[in-house]
Formats: C-alpha cells, sequence, structure tokens
C-alpha cells in the first residue's frame, strides 16, 4: 500500500509538471501533447480516486501535498473535462477532499474552494454574449435548460457548413478554410464518444477538402477508430468506410481487431464467423480494391504465420464469400475490374473461381472444375520456376474459394468412372500445395485408391501429408 | 391529476426556495425529501412525455403557478414548463450547491448523493451523478467549440446562438398561447421593454423563419424547436410586428436585408408592412442638386445606400414577393409622373439603379 502511494505521489508529480506545460490548452502544440495524454491521464485519476477514498482530508492532504494544485489546474483545461469519464473521476476526488465536519476556518475555507471548482466543472461555461444570458433569464430559462439544445444547434451549423463546401466550393465568403477543419477536428479527439458530435464526426470523416493534402488530424482519425471499434461510438458504414480509406492503420486495426475476435476461441460456428464478418463492415468496405487488396494482404499472413490454420482458412472464405455478396448489392457507377482486386491472378483464373458454384447445377460442374485445375497447373508450372513462393500465390488464390475444392471431392465420389486426374490434382494442391511433382503425383495415385476403396462423406480425406481442412457447406449446394 | 398538480406546486417552491438564503434551514432529511421529490417527477415527466393532453394541463398549470409569481422580474422562477421536470433533479442540485447559505453538513450530504462513486446501478438507466457528468462535459464541449472552432454563421438563421434563442422564444410563446388567459402578446411586449432591441428584434426574425427540422415520431419526447411548436409561435410574432408602428419600423431598421426579405417571402402580412415602411422611408428622403445624391432631412431618416440594399434584396427574392415589389416601385414611379430623368423622383433612381445591378 505504501508503494503504492509513493508511486502514486511521483505520478501525482509528473503530472502537475505536464497540466503546468498545458496551461489552458491555448496553443497548437499544447492541445496536441494533450490529446495524447488524455487516456493515461484518465487512468492516472482512476487510481487516485481509488487510493483517496480510502483516506480523510487530513491524510490526504499529507500523502499528497499537491493533490490540491493537480485538481485546480485539471479543471481549466477543458479538453480533458471533456474526454470520457474524466470530469466524473475528478468531482468523485474532489469530494474526497471535503471535510465533514470542519473543525476550523481553514477547513471551512477549504471545503468552499472544493465546492467552488465543483460548481465550476458542473456549470456549463457561460457564454461571454450578455445578450444571449439576459434573453434566457427573462424567459425564465436556466442554462441547464437549453444547453443540450445549444449544443445540437451548433453541431447543426458547423456540419452544414462542412456540407456546403461540397457543394459551394467556390462560394469563398461560406468556405472553411482547412486551417478550421483541422482544428475541427482536433477539438473533436476527447469528444468523439458524446452522442451530440456523432453528426459533426460523420461530416468530417466525409469532408473532402479542395487541396490534396489530408487536413484532418491523424490522432482524430485514430480516436474515431478506437472508439468505434470498442464500440463506444456509433457510426454510418459510408464514414467508417471513408474513415479506412483515409488513414490506413485504422483500417489495419479493424482488421486485426476482427482476427482477434476470430481467432481467439476455440471453434467459432461458421454462422458466427458470418457474422462477425459482416459486422466489421469489412466485406462492405473491401469494395474498394485498396481496401481489399489490404486485408486480403492480411489474411495472407495470417495463413503463413499459421501455417495455413483451418480458422484462417475458414475466414478468408467466408470473408470472400461476404465480399462477393457486398460486391453484387453495389449497383454503384464504378465498377473496378477484378484485375484491380487480384492484380496477381491471371484474368481467365479469376473470372472462372468468381463465379459462385451455387449458380452450377450439379451436372455441370466438371467442366469448370477441370478448367480450373488445368489454369491453376498452368499458373504453377510457370511460377515453379521463378521463386519458391511461387505455388503458393496460385495456392492463395484458389484458397479463396474452397467451395471449389468441396465440389471437386464431391465430384470424385460421385462419378463412377474413373476419377479424372484434374480434380485430383486439384485436390492435392488444395490440401498440400508446398509438395514437388513427383509427390504430388503420390498423393493423387493414394487418392484414387482411397475413393475407390470406401465410401466416406464428402471432404473428409484421410491424412496423408498434413492436410488442410476446408471447412464444410460452405457453399449451399454441396452436401 | 390533482395530487400530481399539488406536488408540481410543491416542489416549484421547493425549487424557488433552493436559491435564497433560507435553505440555511435545511438539514440532511429536508434535502433528502427534496432529492425524492425531483426524482419522481422525473418519473413523471418520462412517464408522460409523449401524451399531449397531460402535458398541456401540467404546463397549464406551471404556467398560472409563475404568473402569480410574476415573470422572471427578478423574482426567482421555480419549475417553468413540463420540460423541466425532465432534468428538475439537476436543476435542484445546482441550485443548492451554488447556495451558500446551505449548512455544511447539508452540504455534505448533498454531495454523497450526487456522487456516490463507482458502481451504483439504477433502474432508471442513467443516474443523477450520469447526467451531472454529461451535463459537465457537454459544456466543456461549448466551451470547446466556442473557443476554438465557432463563429458567428454569416447567415444569422443559421447561427447556432440566435437558433438557440429562437426556439426558446417560441417554446414559450406557445405555452403562453395554450395556457388560460395566456397573452403571447403581452409577453412579447414586455420582453420588448426590457431587452437590448437590436438583438430581440434579430431573434424574432429568426424565429419567424421555420428551420428545417424532421418530423416527430411517435412517442418521442417533444424537442425543444419541433416543427409543431414553431408554426403556432409564429403567428403571435407576426400579430405583435403588426400591432404598433414603432416596433414594426424598428425590425425593418435593425434586421439585416438578406433577413429580411426572407422572413417577408415566408409571411405575406408582414411584406406588405415591410413595404410600406420602406416606402415611407423613401418619401422622407429629398434630392441634393449640389451633391447628387438623395438625402434625408433629419439624421434618423434612412439613407439612400441603404434604401437601395433594402430594395435589391427584395428583388432577388423568389417570386411573388419579387413581383410585387416591382410592381409596386413602377406604380409609384408612374404617380409621380413618370420621369426618365433622374433626380426629380426617387422612385424613378430606385428603378435605375435596380435595373443598372439587375
Amino acid at each position: 500500500m505504501a508503494q503504492e502511494s509513493g508511486d502514486l505521489v511521483s505520478d501525482c508529480q509528473f503530472w502537475l509538471q505536464k497540466l503546468s506545460g498545458w496551461d489552458q490548452a491555448s496553443t497548437l502544440e499544447t492541445q496536441q501533447d494533450t490529446c495524447l495524454h488524455l487516456p493515461r491521464f484518465q487512468e492516472f485519476l482512476r487510481q487516485m480516486y481509488e487510493a483517496l477514498k480510502e483516506m480523510d482530508p487530513d491524510t490526504i492532504m499529507e500523502r499528497f501535498p499537491t493533490v490540491r494544485q493537480l485538481l485546480a489546474k485539471t479543471c481549466q483545461n477543458p479538453f480533458i473535462l471533456a474526454y470520457d469519464e474524466s470530469q466524473k473521476i475528478v468531482i468523485w476526488c474532489l469530494c474526497c477532499l471535503i471535510n465533514k465536519e470542519p473543525q476550523s476556518t481553514a477547513e471551512s475555507r477549504l471545503n468552499s474552494w472544493v465546492q467552488g471548482l465543483l460548481l465550476h466543472i458542473l456549470s456549463p461555461f457561460r457564454f461571454d454574449v450578455k445578450e444571449v444570458g439576459l434573453f434566457t433569464q427573462c424567459l425564465g430559462y436556466d442554462p441547464v435548460d437549453y444547453y443540450p439544445g445549444l449544443l445540437k444547434n451548433m453541431v447543426l451549423s458547423l456540419v452544414s457548413e462542412l456540407r456546403e463546401n461540397h457543394l459551394n466550393g467556390f462560394n469563398t465568403q461560406r468556405r472553411m478554410a482547412p486551417e478550421q477543419v483541422t482544428s475541427l477536428s482536433r477539438i473533436c479527439v476527447p469528444l468523439v464518444t458524446l452522442p451530440d458530435f456523432e453528426p459533426l464526426v460523420e461530416a468530417l470523416l466525409t469532408y473532402h477538402g479542395h487541396g490534396p493534402q489530408e487536413v484532418l488530424w491523424p490522432q482524430f482519425f485514430e480516436a474515431v477508430s478506437e472508439a468505434f471499434l470498442l464500440k463506444k461510438m456509433s457510426l454510418p458504414a459510408s464514414a467508417v468506410i471513408s474513415l479506412w480509406l483515409r488513414h490506413l492503420p485504422s483500417l489495419e486495426k479493424a482488421t486485426l481487431h476482427l482476427f482477434e475476435k476470430l481467432f481467439s476461441r476455440e471453434r467459432n460456428c461458421l454462422r458466427r464467423i458470418e457474422c462477425l464478418i459482416k459486422d466489421s463492415l469489412l466485406p462492405q468496405a473491401a469494395c474498394h480494391p485498396a481496401v481489399f487488396r489490404i486485408v486480403d494482404e492480411m489474411f495472407r499472413c495470417a495463413l503463413l504465420e499459421t501455417d495455413g490454420a483451418p480458422e484462417v482458412l475458414a475466414a478468408l472464405q467466408v470473408f470472400t464469400r461476404c465480399f462477393l455478396e457486398a460486391l453484387e448489392k453495389e449497383n454503384k457507377q464504378l465498377k473496378f475490374a477484378f484485375k484491380a482486386y487480384l492484380p496477381y491472378a491471371p484474368p481467365p483464373l479469376a473470372t472462372v473461381l468468381l463465379q459462385l458454384p451455387a449458380d452450377l447445377p450439379q451436372g455441370c460442374w466438371l467442366q469448370p472444375l477441370q478448367h480450373i485445375s488445368q489454369l491453376l497447373r498452368e499458373a504453377v508450372e510457370a511460377q515453379a520456376h521463378g521463386s519458391h513462393q511461387g505455388p503458393l500465390e496460385s495456392w492463395f488464390l484458389l484458397a479463396h474459394f474452397g467451395g471449389w475444392a468441396d465440389m471437386a471431392a464431391e465430384q470424385l465420389l460421385r462419378s463412377e468412372a474413373d476419377p479424372p486426374a484434374a480434380l485430383l490434382w486439384l485436390l492435392a494442391f488444395y490440401y498440400s500445395p508446398r509438395e514437388g511433382g513427383p509427390q504430388r503425383a503420390r498423393t493423387m495415385v493414394m487418392s484414387t485408391w482411397a475413393a475407390g476403396g470406401c465410401g466416406w462423406v464428402c471432404g473428409q480425406m484421410l491424412p496423408i501429408s498434413g492436410p488442410l481442412r476446408s471447412p464444410r457447406g460452405l457453399y449451399p449446394g454441396v452436401a | 391529476m390533482d395530487p400530481l398538480l399539488q406536488h408540481l406546486e410543491r416542489f416549484s417552491e421547493v425549487l424557488s426556495v433552493s436559491r435564497t438564503p433560507h435553505v440555511s434551514t435545511w438539514d440532511q432529511a429536508t434535502v433528502r425529501r427534496a432529492l425524492q421529490w425531483a426524482r419522481y417527477l422525473r418519473h413523471v415527466y418520462q412517464r408522460f412525455c409523449s401524451h399531449e393532453s397531460i402535458r398541456t394541463t401540467l404546463d397549464r398549470q406551471l404556467h398560472s403557478l409563475r404568473k402569480e409569481g410574476g415573470l422572471g422580474a427578478g423574482t426567482v422562477p421555480g419549475l417553468t414548463n413540463f420540460e423541466a421536470l425532465a432534468h428538475c433533479d439537476i436543476l435542484l442540485s445546482l441550485r443548492l450547491l451554488k447556495n451558500p447559505a446551505l449548512g455544511d453538513a447539508a452540504c455534505h450530504y448533498l454531495l454523497q448523493q450526487l456522487f456516490p462513486g463507482r458502481g451504483v446501478p439504477d433502474a432508471d438507466g442513467e443516474t443523477l451523478q450520469d447526467s451531472l457528468a454529461s451535463l459537465a462535459r457537454r459544456g466543456s464541449a461549448v466551451h470547446m467549440l466556442r473557443f476554438y472552432g465557432y463563429r458567428e454563421n454569416p447567415n444569422l438563421q443559421e447561427d447556432s446562438l440566435m437558433k438557440t434563442q429562437a426556439e426558446l422564444l417560441l417554446e414559450r410563446l406557445q405555452e403562453v398561447g395554450k395556457a388560460e388567459a395566456g397573452d403571447p402578446g403581452k409577453l412579447l411586449c414586455s420582453l420588448w421593454e426590457r431587452l437590448p432591441q437590436n438583438n430581440f428584434l434579430k431573434v424574432v426574425a429568426v424565429a419567424l423563419l421555420e428551420p428545417q427540422l424532421s418530423p416527430r415520431s411517435q412517442g418521442e419526447a417533444l424537442e425543444l424547436g419541433s416543427p409543431q411548436i414553431l408554426r403556432e409561435g409564429s403567428q403571435d410574432l407576426v400579430h405583435w410586428l403588426l400591432g404598433k408602428s414603432e416596433i414594426m419600423g424598428a425590425f425593418c431598421r435593425n434586421v439585416p436585408a438578406g433577413l429580411l426579405t426572407s422572413v417577408a417571402s415566408r409571411h405575406p402580412a408582414l411584406s406588405h408592412a415591410y413595404l410600406s415602411v420602406l416606402t415611407d422611408w423613401s418619401r422622407h428622403l429629398h434630392y441634393d442638386l449640389q451633391k447628387g445624391v438623395w438625402v434625408g432631412a433629419e439624421s434618423q431618416d434612412v439613407p439612400w445606400q441603404e434604401l437601395y440594399t433594402r430594395f435589391q434584396s427584395l428583388c432577388q427574392a423568389p417570386p411573388p414577393l419579387k413581383d410585387e415589389v416591382l410592381t409596386a416601385l413602377k406604380s409609384y414611379k408612374a404617380q409621380d409622373g413618370d420621369f426618365e430623368v433622374p433626380g426629380v423622383s426617387i422612385w424613378t433612381d430606385l428603378l435605375l439603379a435596380l435595373q443598372s445591378s439587375a
């Protein structure tokens, strides 16, 4: 306990210095620095409160002589008071300083001082516009009555100004200067989780200035990204996608966040995987080729790192399916060629793979499957002469569309004639991409024997060389 | 209903007293009771906020209570309207906190009640503690927007300060209008006498322009500034403006041209009055042959430039206003003798100037 207290005392000193430097958040640099430290400072406040609430006011003054100064400076900083729960914790800390039965004038004065600070935090900062105060008073209104409405109007006014810039780009009188937009995005950093600010955040995210540089503050993007991922704020999909398009780290964080949810538990059922992926809004965002490529790359990395773990493979396949569905729904004017999404895939291969297998009636599977197999084989053999990563490119492409492998297996089972080599090759490649030519031939022979020998349920492959299993039932129509 | 009305009355008194030195007699029990009452009335608000008839009745009751005490001329208001019930606990808490007369023990108890610390769940969802924290947070937000991001919107009808004041005014007018023996005109006259005229008239102008708002959904509380309130209140405003010529005159003088044109477009009765005021001003000017300009005889006469600006703004309005104005100008010109030469009839000169700028 004593040690914790000691740590807190030194923390107190640290933060007191910081606060003195920030003064009243007057300059750009101090504002920036304040915003960077907001979460840590709130954590510090929490720890302080936990310590203070166990002590009486006299003990507090002994252990933390600078606490009054610290709290007073905190109350002068609107950025801190605007952030999350900081204002509440500051109030709690202040309440700890109040003497229940003041014995001396000094203690009474301390009580008054604390009360004064509390009122300072709680009374909305009064506008220095005299007429407004007079007006509302005459009508019998208290600031508490109209402050929410005032905030709403201020936000609406700013939102309409931001939107105007779109329409009246050349109307210089109404246009907001870029510095003002930046300043606004800076103010939003502590306030992104305030529901009243949501329209403003949305307007900023979808605001496009007239210059080539990004005009919004980077910390703004980070704050929004974190708040959105932790579900502390709600945003329409268009705003989220805009966020990701403008700020790459947010997209990466969102994808990693999704991966954490998908791969942390034991086995998520397919339904849940699909839900999680759809809720993340990533499939929708992936209709922008840039987003797709980045998410795809992250999936590839995950597959490589986990050596092709089934969960990752399943997630990739569900993601691809959701993505294709979203693409279908996007009846936008701009339609990107598939090459934009899969630049390394040979176009004929990509086209065939992207066909949804469910559309094909069962009797017609053989031809496209053979075609795929042939194209893949050509691609693999062409790449085999290059780097050893070569086959993996093709395999990764195929891996997006696990349904084809399932169909190949089912086709193998159902056909009574000798299994076509193309299908065997496809399956062997899917499950063991790293095998060289002769090895794969052996796998194919073994599979033929296994398929002929016993009638097993589709998709169940005997472990010959560390197979990667594709999850079942990915595509409707496959049993 | 009656017990509820009684509660309202008593709580309104409590609220008034909470600002006076009388609270020095309050002890912990009193504070606890007051807070409980406030909490109860907050529940009442939540229950009845979508019941139109009950709201109206309660509003009427509160209005008559206020009337007896006089309207805000230095007297401390209690509950002002039904809407105030939504946060009556916050109102009470802040007033008590601000009151230096409240005893130490009572104050300490109050603070314990208001800020019990972490993890005290409440059946209604948001606790008083959270509401107060939220108020503090929003106050900071307003502060930050004001000092770091705000500038007065050149288009007054979109300026947030103006809009808020306008919404408050219309809300009051509606309450007064619905009350028994309520007299919106009287309210407006008393405001006219006590407030700085310039600001007040601009607020009136903004209030006369119906802002764009989403329609009220079923069950949602009547928000400050919903379209229903606004339409009713604006009729009272028009009526009051047209009542006294000096008020209309001041209105036309103080409100910027563009805003006034929008108001005139929206309210035909006002556009006629506006036009006759402008006509009157124009007739006060005479032509100074030496300087070659139209001037007024007295200092309070409206100068040529301002007249011209206002007419120009009107001529940029959508029809029918634009056409009405041009027709009127032409007919005055004809009455004066239909001269084409400048310097003889002000109407000729105005039309010439307008046409050349068009």
